[in-house]
């Protein structure tokens, strides 16, 4: 014990005080188990098709390191500012504030980085060195401009061919530009091109380019998506004014105007129909979409539903078109079968039931049939491929790496069996192909990384949160948003956007909120230097408080290495 | 009109509290839902601590004083009870936390009912302790407590009946704030919670150095004796009113028999007491403010002319016998005079005590020269013979 400085009673303060330094004292010593940083996974990066680090990016948009976090987004997606628009962002599906108040609006604050670094034209740095290999691409929709991303980043020499006379596939030729705004696109994709990527417009394979030419590449992914629309199969739908909304689309995308009635229908629930729909409007025709099932069962995103309602398309639900009636060769009405919800299909929706003795008319001068799209296969038909290149529904054989029967090729996107139909999964079987390439070229492999410990939703601590509402971006009234094609959602200002990723949980990674500093009752965590939490193991007594107050789950108890002498200095070391 | 309870809230606002923390229990509520009212419309500037029991409320208190705070909590019974280890920690903190305990009976059974075990079950905790018998009393108390307190740097607890006066609206004068800050200035003790000047304070001592400290606390609570009455006559010239310091003498300077009481049953022995000199008998009521420190001269001083002394209890120290008398008989075993004391036992767990009960026990001291026993308990409930 350490002797008393006071000998007598006059001497002695009023109550017991330290005159000097307890640190001498190890209280930890006493622990039996250790607290320590841990960084675990948040719910929106596994719901990230694309598997984008969105709690990292998000702690750099706290520090106001705005290039950082784009070039952060940039390590998984190539197309932030095309996505913070157009995806369907599985991520805030996944988001573990959701159940708290409202999903954080990721895909806003990704339109944002993006916006704001729209200026910025200097190329990411190489991963790896330049390399002699060689990779075709067919394709420069989102899946082949997101492979040829990767690979180009890892020193590859890629050339991408393109049928159409510029880059982007449907992201140009498919959404309109009052979702899409064409400078957006052209940045983005210029990016990935600076990195040395070499494309060829008009260059169709099959046609002027040939098989012999692809087969010199070390390596090819076949990502032509899905651009032929389904046929309805219904008697009359060869007569004029009825045509594909994907061709529809692709007229207006390409800058014509095309000739239509004043009156359009749209058959199809997808997001091929609203877009045709909404670009109707935009004609100045009235629109009306015939679909077979009810809203809820509606592919598109409930978003571009909702927009489509405001700006004034009628929705025709359980019904389908039997048979087209024309006049002089033009098609003037449809004859309409109303439909029940039956059994579900395989898709897991309800299957429509026709209902006998139902039909009626809908007048019709122009229809746009949105039914779905599958991939145009028939390039393959000129090589030795469609012999070996197994299909299966149309689509193109792969596995999870977006390998073919064929070593060598390898496919992805729409064009192949394992996208989902999105834009997001088609940049992530992009990113699959090119690391699989990586591997097959014998430079890397790939690693199946299984995600870390996800955090939940219980695992929050919620004593730190208060209810916030969700930012909402601005946009276009709707009386002026449907008179051209001017951009309608306007994105979120800086403000926003950080007011939004502060709502964010940040579940699984510090933010250095300094709960667990506050809280700690021995003050054994302090910062260095850098800013980083450093915990002092021999005052540490493992009593947990900042493990269990840490707002994130961003923290976890140990069992304590050794049960060592006290005051040791050996039980200071970290456990692998 | 105001009742005990928020009397007690009126005093906290009046003495510019800083820290507020507790836990509510019946019948104390009134007193933490008036000072919410009160933080949450800004009229006092105090922060308001949510705690999930009493001990945490205590702990709450305990932290802010330590930093330099003027904390108040209040509390009853069991929560009093939950409290104890730090109502120890407190004192020997040193710290002038000022606690409002509405006297309420200990459970089992359950009782919310008036009953002083719960506050003299705490009298070695070195807190200083006071008994009021009225609201305006209640209200001084608080304000004088703060001064005390403050001043001996130990901390202080002012009890109440419950629901006779907690509950119980009575006519009070609320002091004007200014002359309340002429009276009370703001806390600044010497020692404090401080980054910029760290301490580690309450750490081990041997015993080589802890009894030295707790004779400390011994020479403040003497300090308290003489403290408590000149902090009384201050306020009597400040606000006009004042209780007598430890104790209050009623009629007892010419009386033969003197019942010694605390709490509302001290309001209801004056009727008695005036009733019954009306009609001749020399009797006499005293009444016990300060518990702790106990009045021992005080006691010592009225032993010395009266013939007979009766104590009533409103509590029980089972193995022993009601608190009051143990203690009055263990001021006067040293002393020079020592008249026959007679331990009376009444109104346990809210059992009113009428003026008849009151008559009845100075029928009996008139009546008795030495005590049956121990401890008499009046008005039990008896199978008839």
């Amino acid at each position: 014990m350490a002797e008393l400085k006071f000998s007598t009673l006059e001497e002695m303060p009023l109550l017991a005080i330290s005159l000097e330094s307890t640190q001498v004292i190890s209280t930890g010593s006493w622990r039996h188990v250790r607290p320590v940083y841990v960084q675990r996974t948040s719910p929106c990066e596994i719901g990230c098709p694309a598997g984008e680090k969105i709690p990292e990016y998000f702690e750099l948009l706290r520090q106001r390191k705005y290039e950082e976090a784009w070039r952060k987004v940039l390590e998984d997606n190539p197309l932030p500012g095309v996505m913070g628009r157009v995806c369907y962002h599985p991520c805030e599906s996944s988001c573990n504030r959701a159940q708290f108040d409202s999903p954080i609006a990721i895909h806003l604050i990704e339109r944002f980085v993006a916006d704001k670094n729209f200026s910025n034209t200097t190329p990411m740095p190489l991963l790896e060195s330049r390399k002699r290999e060689r990779v075709a691409i067919v394709g420069s929709g989102p899946s082949g401009l997101s492979c040829a991303y990767q690979l180009a980043r890892r020193g590859y020499n890629v050339t991408i061919y393109e049928a159409e006379a510029k880059p982007g596939g449907m992201l140009r030729y498919g959404i309109p530009r009052y979702r899409l705004p064409r400078r957006v696109l052209d940045k983005e994709i210029g990016d990935i091109l600076r990195l040395g990527v070499e494309l060829r417009l008009n260059a169709r394979v099959g046609e002027n380019i040939s098989w012999s030419e692809l087969k010199a590449y070390d390596a090819i992914y076949l990502a032509v998506g899905a651009q032929r629309s389904r046929r309805l199969g219904v008697e009359g739908e060869e007569l004029d004014g009825i045509r594909t909304g994907v061709d529809f689309l692709r007229e207006i995308n390409s800058g014509a105007k095309p000739t239509m009635s004043s009156k359009v229908v749209v058959i199809g629930g997808g997001n091929t129909a609203i877009d045709a729909a909404r670009s109707s409007r935009r004609l100045g025709a009235e629109v009306t979409i015939v679909y077979r099932r009810t809203r809820a069962e509606m592919p598109a995103v409930p978003e571009e539903i909702e927009e489509a309602e405001k700006e004034g398309v009628e929705f025709l639900f359980l019904a389908a078109p039997v048979r087209f009636h024309g006049e002089n060769g033009r098609v003037k009405k449809i004859e309409v079968q109303r439909m029940a919800l039956g059994e579900p299909d395989a898709s897991g929706r309800r299957r429509p039931v026709p209902v006998a003795s139902s039909n009626f008319f809908i007048e019709a001068g122009t229809v746009l049939t949105a039914i779905g799209e599958e991939p145009d296969l028939s390039l393959l038909s000129s090589s030795d491929l469609s012999m070996v290149l197994r299909e299966e529904g149309g689509r193109i054989c792969v596995d999870e790496h977006q390998m073919t029967g064929v070593p060598g090729i390898f496919a992805g996107g729409d064009a192949a069996t394992n996208p989902l139909g999105t834009v997001v999964n088609a940049i992530r079987a992009g990113k699959n192909a090119a690391l699989a390439i990586h591997e097959y070229l014998g430079w890397k492999k790939v690693e199946n990384s299984a995600p870390g410990e996800v955090v939940e939703y219980k695992d929050i601590n919620l004593a730190y949160f208060v209810h916030e509402q969700r930012a909402r971006g601005g946009r276009l009234a709707v009386a002026e948003g449907i008179k051209s094609f001017r951009e309608v959602n306007r994105g979120l200002s800086e403000s926003q956007a950080l007011r939004e990723v502060d709502r964010c949980f940040s579940c699984g990674t510090c933010i250095h909120c300094d709960v667990c500093m506050d809280f700690c009752p021995d003050v054994a965590i302090s910062k260095d230097a850098a800013g980083e939490y450093v915990i002092d193991y021999n005052h540490c007594k493992g009593c947990g408080i900042c493990v269990a107050e840490c707002p994130r789950e961003a923290m976890a108890l140990s069992a304590e290495l050794a049960f060592a002498t006290a005051g040791s200095k050996d039980s200071e070391e970290q456990e692998g | 009109m105001i009742e005990g309870s928020h009397a007690s809230s009126y005093a906290v606002e009046l003495a510019r509290v800083q820290v507020i923390s507790a836990y509510p229990i019946t019948p104390q509520t009134g007193v933490v839902e008036k000072l919410s009212e009160i933080v949450a419309s800004k009229k006092l500037n105090a922060r308001f601590i949510k705690v999930e029991s009493e001990h945490s409320a205590m702990a709450a208190c305990i932290g802010a004083s330590a930093a330099g705070a003027r904390a108040f909590t209040a509390t009853s019974s069991q929560g009093l009870a939950l409290m104890h280890e730090l109502l120890h920690w407190a004192a020997g903190s040193r710290l002038p936390i000022v606690m409002v305990n509405v006297n309420r009976a200990m459970a089992p059974p359950w009782s919310i009912y008036a009953d002083q075990t719960d506050s003299l079950s705490q009298r070695d905790t070195g807190w200083m302790q006071f008994y009021c018998e009225s609201n305006q009393e209640v209200l001084d108390t608080v304000l004088q407590a703060y001064k005390i307190a403050e001043s001996v740097y130990l901390p202080c607890m002012i009890n109440l009946d419950a629901f006779f006066l907690s509950h119980t609206s009575e006519p009070v004068a609320l002091p004007k704030q200014s002359l309340v800050d002429e009276f009370l200035p703001p806390y600044d003790p010497p020692f404090r919670l401080d980054p910029d000047n760290p301490h580690a304070f309450g750490g081990l001592v041997g015993p080589d150095g802890y009894m030295e400290l707790r004779y400390k606390i011994h020479q403040a609570m003497e300090e308290a004796r003489v403290k408590i009455k000149e902090v009384d006559d201050e306020y009597g010239e400040k606000f006009g009113r004042s209780y007598g310091g430890l104790v209050e003498g009623y009629e007892t300077d010419d009386s033969e028999i003197v019942l010694a009481t605390a709490g509302t049953a001290a309001s209801t022995a004056r009727i008695v007491v005036d009733d019954l000199r009306a009609r001749g008998s020399p009797v006499g009521l005293l009444k016990i403010r300060a518990f702790r420190p106990f009045p021992v001269d005080e006691v010592r001083s009225l032993a010395r002319h009266v013939k007979k002394i009766g104590v009533l209890d409103r509590n029980f120290s089972f193995g022993a016998t009601g608190i009051f008398y143990q203690e009055i008989k263990a001021a006067l075993y040293n002393a020079e005079h020592r008249p026959p004391v007679f331990g009376f036992v009444v109104g346990l767990g809210g059992r009113d005590i009428t003026p008849a009960v009151i008559e009845e026990l100075f029928d009996h001291l008139m009546k008795n020269n030495v005590p049956e026993s121990e401890s008499i308990w009046i008005g039990l409930k008896h199978k008839p013979a």
